[in-house]
């Protein structure tokens, strides 16, 4: 009797989330001012050094504050399941928002903020990229803080620990792991849509920074093969350098965070270069940390000594801290409340004005689309299922393409579509197939992931088990390696679907050498709304269509796929 | 003044379907300077009522007289050591144990020294920079027991500390326990230890708390009056032995 009541409950904290969330985008075309159309910026191959490294500094920077962001949000939500009840469907809606959508808040609060200057443009761009990195990233610590253990939690709280240390030797620590591994998946992520972030268009505002995405877009539109390839070459540069010297001494280090009932198990993927490489980050690492540890030893002597407050002394400032905290929360609701309420009723108004012919279009472009990822999906499945059954025999088949995957993902899709034209349209002569490869590459990376992920996983003694009783190849396969993926399979492509719906904005609607390629879909009715006409109404329509489909689809399907294949086939005895 | 004292303390948890009752009405006293075992089979709520002696969570009913005082949240007289061990796996041993000491704000000199003394007193001199997935069972139990002995507690509270090592080493860790405690510089003189293993019970305890399930209730408080160290294959300890049996039997 209990249970209608409880899901009734949860559908409606995620509608209250959703039209709040809904309003913040809308409220943004309320300050829709006239922004004069700064000049278009010169494009040169000369450059390419320079674009590479704009682009890497906004990532990075990006990534900093996504990182801020994750910790806060993620242990925020784990700590109180009040908050949790709130911020987690919120986290669930934004991630299927594809970065169009937020094109308007970008444009209208940091470019309107400063009067149009570069710095606004810049500050825009690196918002946007933050929208691709911050979601997954605060889930994992989220995912992270909820599965420690409970033993280790207690031993914290029976020796009296401050918040502080719990945060700085349980909290932060344990979170790692998914930490580096979703930085990594967050990166990738971020190169796919550099481009679309990196020319932030509304209508007529239309906004292009110098770096990698901008370059690699002129050089497509121009048709400019070799430049194209250059940029590339550039951006593979870049991904690959940053593997070796960051990601891979990175994941070989958060192994050390793992608690050991998670299957110990080899870090993602690693050319044998990368050891050595790598092995020289550690060393290099080590080399620093033993010149700053001393300086650190004498800084935390000295802090140590600060003269003890009297109890008095400490009961005022656990006031005043008090005071503080509840001063910023109550400001943060205010604006919060705010923001949300001025959003639903910009809403509302927003909606109530005249719909476009082209609204009509939503049911049919919002099925077309599913169609699309669906046939994308059944691709990617045909492929990567085999692939990961293959890396759970040959680890060597293992360290090799995780890391391919990984460069592979980040290539963004827009790059590759002179070629696909080529290829494609002028061979077959429809935009359908194209659009559909297109859509494979922003899904079946996500799947190859999760599924690599998982192989790891499979236990060893279950493997020897399966040998020992002389099954055949097809049959361990059968029986014990694709039951024990179901799990990851499913994460997978929940997270492929999501990459899939974000993708459709590239994939959908191209201008190219001044015609415009585009077949019946929602992501093309976003970005003809968004960098053709403008019209709000319609932008906010098909976000909001694009939304609701992502979040039905989670909900009917992949969740209850997720619950089932946890409640049988989890890894745990 | 005895050192601990419950007085009718209960304990509910609320579930889906009502309320689960896990305590009830739990009363005995703990002197200072006593072993005392708390022996019942699972579903008892053994480790539940070490918890709330702890402070780690209040009772539902009843009270905790930690000193003659109420107890109200948690108390840092007492140490827990856990059958899990719940050690932090990015930590290494002398991290581990220097936890405790720094959750009380010692300084990094003392602590390191405190530390030291310690390792070396459970055995693992040299184990200092080793982190836990490079040590056996036994060895990450004496790292807790170690960080527990650290803090000093006028109380240690142990939740079936020897279950998850195998028997052999389990002897080990006993005899050695012992030791400590009976040192003259031993830096703890009160122990409760809760455990399913009746033996181990008769073993090291002065007294043994018998307990039955559901609801968890105390059935009898028996003195243990063998001289120390204990041989099990006496006819006194058979027989001690055989009556804690027969009073959970006769609750079951």
């Amino acid at each position: 009797m209990q249970r209608p009541i409880i899901e009734l409950r949860k559908l409606l904290d995620w509608f209250i989330s959703f039209l709040i969330l809904a309003g913040l985008l809308a409220l943004f075309f309320q300050y829709r001012h006239h922004i004069a159309r700064p000049p278009r910026l010169s494009v040169n191959v000369h450059n390419l050094p320079y674009y590479a490294f704009c682009s890497f500094y906004r990532m990075f920077v990006a990534y900093l504050i996504s990182l801020v962001f994750a910790v806060s949000y993620g242990l925020g939500a784990a700590k109180s399941p009040m908050y949790e009840r709130v911020m987690i469907p919120a986290i669930d809606i934004a991630q299927s928002v594809p970065v169009v959508g937020f094109f308007p808040a970008a444009i209208y609060f940091f470019v309107a903020l400063t009067h149009g200057s570069r710095l606004g443009v810049e500050m825009a761009a690196i918002f946007l990229i933050f929208t691709s990195q911050a979601w997954n990233l605060a889930l994992g610590v989220y995912e992270a803080a909820k599965t420690i253990p409970r033993d280790s939690i207690e031993a914290l709280d029976a020796f009296g620990a401050s918040r502080w240390l719990k945060l700085r030797r349980l909290l932060i620590p344990a979170s790692v792991p998914k930490l580096v591994y979703n930085s990594i998946l967050s990166w990738v992520a971020g190169w796919y849509f550099l481009i679309a972030c990196e020319i932030i268009t509304v209508g007529p505002a239309h906004y292009q920074l110098p770096g990698l995405g901008s370059f690699l877009m002129s050089a497509a539109d121009k048709g400019r093969v070799g430049e194209l390839i250059g940029g590339l070459a550039t951006l593979l540069g870049v991904i690959v350098v940053m593997d070796i010297c960051v990601w891979q001494p990175l994941s070989v280090w958060a192994e050390k965070f793992r608690y050991e009932f998670a299957a110990t198990s080899e870090p993602m993927g690693s050319l044998w270069m990368a050891h050595v490489i790598g092995g020289l980050g550690l060393a290099f690492g080590h080399a620093i940390h033993g010149r700053l540890n001393p300086i650190l030893r004498s800084l935390q002597g000295a802090w140590e000594l600060r003269p003890a407050l009297t109890p008095r002394g400490r009961v005022w400032l656990a006031r005043a801290a008090g005071v503080v905290r509840l001063g910023l929360l109550v400001a943060l609701l205010a604006l919060f409340a705010y923001g949300a309420f001025a959003g639903i009723f910009a809403l509302f108004h927003a909606l109530a004005r005249p719909w476009p012919a082209e609204a009509k279009l939503i049911p049919a472009a919002t099925a077309a689309s599913f169609l699309r990822l669906a046939i994308a999906y059944v691709i990617s499945l045909a492929w990567t299922l085999p692939c990961a059954l293959w890396a759970a025999e040959s680890p060597r088949f293992n360290r090799v393409v995780a890391p391919f995957a990984e460069i592979a993902g980040s290539m963004p899709a827009t790059a590759l579509f002179p070629l696909i034209v080529v290829l494609v349209i002028e061979v077959t002569g429809g935009m359908n197939l194209a659009s559909v490869l297109l859509i494979l590459t922003g899904m079946q990376w996500y799947l190859l992931f999760n599924l690599l992920a998982g192989t790891r996983q499979v236990p060893a003694d279950l493997k020897e088990a399966a040998r020992s009783f002389g099954l055949t190849r097809f049959a361990t396969w059968r029986k014990l390696t694709v039951p024990a993926l179901l799990p990851s399979l499913i994460t997978g492509s929940i997270t492929a679907w999501g990459g899939g719906w974000n993708a459709l904005i590239l994939s959908e609607y191209f201008v190219y050498h001044d015609h415009t390629y585009q077949v019946l879909g929602l992501g093309a009715l976003l970005d003809r709304a968004t960098y053709a006409t403008g019209n709000s109404v319609m932008i906010l329509l098909s976000l909001l269509s694009m939304i609701l489909a992502v979040m039905a689809i989670n909900r009917l399907v992949w969740r209850r796929l997720y619950v089932f294949a946890m409640g049988r086939y989890k890894l745990d005895y | 003044m005895a050192l601990l004292e419950l007085k009718d303390v209960s304990k509910s948890f609320a579930h889906a379907k009502g309320n689960l009752r896990v305590l009830e009405n739990i009363s005995f006293t703990i002197e200072q300077g006593e072993f005392v075992a708390l022996v019942g089979p699972s579903g008892c709520g053994k480790s539940t009522l070490l918890r709330i002696i702890n402070g780690l969570m209040p009772p539902t009913s009843g009270q905790v007289l930690y000193q003659g005082r109420q107890v109200d949240g948690i108390n840092l007289e007492c140490a827990l050591v856990f059958q899990s061990f719940a050690l932090l796996p990015w930590l290494t041993v002398k991290a581990n144990v220097e936890l405790g000491l720094e959750a009380r704000g010692m300084g990094p000199a003392e602590r390191e020294k405190r530390a030291g003394v310690l390792i070396d007193k459970v055995g693992l001199d040299g184990f200092e920079e080793a982190y836990p997935r490079e040590l056996s069972g036994g060895m990450k139990q004496r790292v807790g027991i170690a960080r527990a002995l650290a803090v000093e507690p006028k109380l240690l509270l142990m939740d079936e500390p020897f279950s998850a090592l195998d028997a052999l080493t389990a002897i080990t860790l006993r005899e050695e326990l012992l030791d400590i405690w009976q040192a003259p510089d031993s830096p703890v003189h009160t122990i409760v230890m809760v455990t399913h293993m009746i033996e181990e019970a008769i073993e090291l305890a002065d007294r043994v708390v018998v307990m039955s399930p559901n609801p968890g209730r105390v059935v009898n408080d028996l003195k243990i009056d063998l001289p120390r160290p204990r041989d099990k294959r006496t006819e006194a300890f058979n027989a001690l032995t055989d009556k804690v049996f027969s009073l959970i039997e006769e609750r079951a």
